[in-house]
């Protein structure tokens, strides 16, 4: 028997824990998924790299890859097709409707395109392509200090290495610019970064769970990590990197936001109205990563 | 004594593959051995250390470089930083208490990281007779 579940119209981190919940439910009995995508319209860097998570968790619990359909619509289509979605799905999913063929992205806005993260040579790869893309949207389009676009490479680097140090999986990495006018009437840049791995309570369970107690959960790693900077390894050199990410993006007013488990921590600036952390969220595997810039100066 | 390290060319030859950036933990921790090897056996009283031609520096492979070298040599001297390379090393140096030198485009020096640390370096050079204070109040190596 085929479980369903459904992909969100509008599929970004606000519908997350929709498709999330949905997810959750239909995993229960370890049947064969069906992500139906086929009615989407619009579809984040973050919705993007979820639903591969999604389908790697789901490939390797049933032992079968799940099935996919694709977006009717010619547009959506060939946008997920632009970001370099398909190009990953099509190992994890059995996809029916009809896709596009893979090709060099040539879209400015999408910045990096939906890229594996595997080993510590990726997170090179994908540094090394965000500097020679990324230096003239910060600067031109969103008004940040040149000499800043270096901590925008660093950050990046920084989600990446988390995939490569603590979740004993690949994940996937994308970064989009793109106008945001109803949430905010300024452009972004968006870096999103998930996985299907252990997440961060397992990771950093054996080092932390003790001084938690009973409090310790998703939302108490996640606290841990982001706010505390703590991290599995006993090295007092570890932890830097979320500490790193989240002084770079308060900085630029920006946000950031850690899904793990069944916990969301965020860093919340003034224009977004999310809750700093949020507990009992519907399960999903692994961790996902968000980093919102947005367009410096006052709101046009 | 002076050990001079190209950072860059230790870079190309530590990781497989062509690239200027100094990210990761595994990247920083083979430059870091490499440079260690360049150094065993040398003691040197400086290491000075040219980030010419490195792209970004990240915190993690800042932290495995500068943080863990300077539990073998007394006294980094950092040069051809840009200001994004100092983002990265800086809070590093901060939450280890550490402190290095930076040398400047004109030569003078400077020292990062916890004022009190940084002062510290700055004195005990000048009282070893490594690096003196110019007529304009600057600070100069007395042997580059």
């Amino acid at each position: 028997m085929t479980r369903l579940v459904g992909v969100p119209g509008n599929f970004d981190d606000r519908s997350f824990d929709q498709f999330a919940g949905a997810y959750a439910q239909a995993t229960a009995d370890g049947e064969r998924l069906l992500f139906d995508a086929h009615a989407a319209e619009w579809a984040s860097p973050y919705g993007l790299v979820g639903l591969l998570a999604a389908g790697q968790a789901s490939r390797t619990a049933a032992g079968e890859r799940p099935l996919l359909t694709a977006p009717t619509s010619p547009e959506v289509l060939s946008y997920w097709g632009r970001a370099g979605f398909f190009r990953e799905a099509g190992e994890l999913f059995e996809i029916h409707g009809r896709v596009p063929k893979p090709k060099t992205p040539t879209d400015s806005d999408v910045l990096l395109p939906v890229t594996p993260v595997r080993a510590a040579e990726d997170v090179h790869q994908v540094v090394s392509h965000i500097q020679q893309r990324a230096t003239a949207i910060l600067t031109s389009e969103l008004g940040i200090d040149p000499k800043a676009t270096m901590g925008f490479a660093m950050a990046l680097s920084e989600a990446c290495q988390n995939i490569v140090e603590h979740a004993g999986t690949g994940g996937w990495v994308a970064v989009q610019s793109y106008h945001w006018r109803r949430r905010l009437a300024r452009r972004v840049v968006v870096i999103a970064v998930a996985d299907a791995g252990v997440g961060f309570r397992r990771s950093l369970e054996p080092a932390q769970a003790k001084r938690f107690g009973e409090r310790w959960g998703d939302a108490a790693a996640l606290e841990a990590a982001l706010i505390q900077g703590v991290s599995r390894f006993r090295d007092p050199g570890r932890g830097q990197g979320l500490k790193g990410i989240r002084n770079y993006i308060s900085r630029w007013d920006g946000k950031i936001s850690i899904r793990s488990g069944t916990a969301r921590i965020s860093i919340v600036p003034s224009w977004d109205d999310d809750v700093p952390l949020k507990d009992g969220l519907p399960a999903f595997p692994g961790s996902q990563v968000l980093l919102i810039i947005p367009e410096q100066g006052s709101r046009k | 004594m002076i050990q001079h390290i190209d950072v860059h060319a230790v870079l190309q030859q530590s990781v497989p593959g062509y690239f200027a950036d100094l990210v990761t933990r595994p990247t920083g921790r083979a430059v870091r051995r490499e440079i260690e090897r360049a150094i065993a056996g040398a003691e040197p009283t400086v290491a000075r250390m040219d980030f010419s031609g490195v792209g970004c520096i990240d915190y993690s492979c800042a932290d495995e470089i500068i943080a863990k070298l300077l539990r073998e040599v007394k006294v980094l001297l950092l040069r051809g930083l840009t200001d994004g390379h100092r983002e990265a090393i800086e809070p590093v140096l901060l939450s280890h208490g550490l402190a290095v030198l930076v040398e400047l485009p004109d030569g003078t020096l400077d020292a990062l990281g916890p004022r009190e640390t940084a002062e510290g370096l700055i004195e005990e050079l000048v009282a070893r007779r490594l690096a003196v204070r110019t007529p304009g109040g600057a600070l100069a190596l007395t042997a580059a």
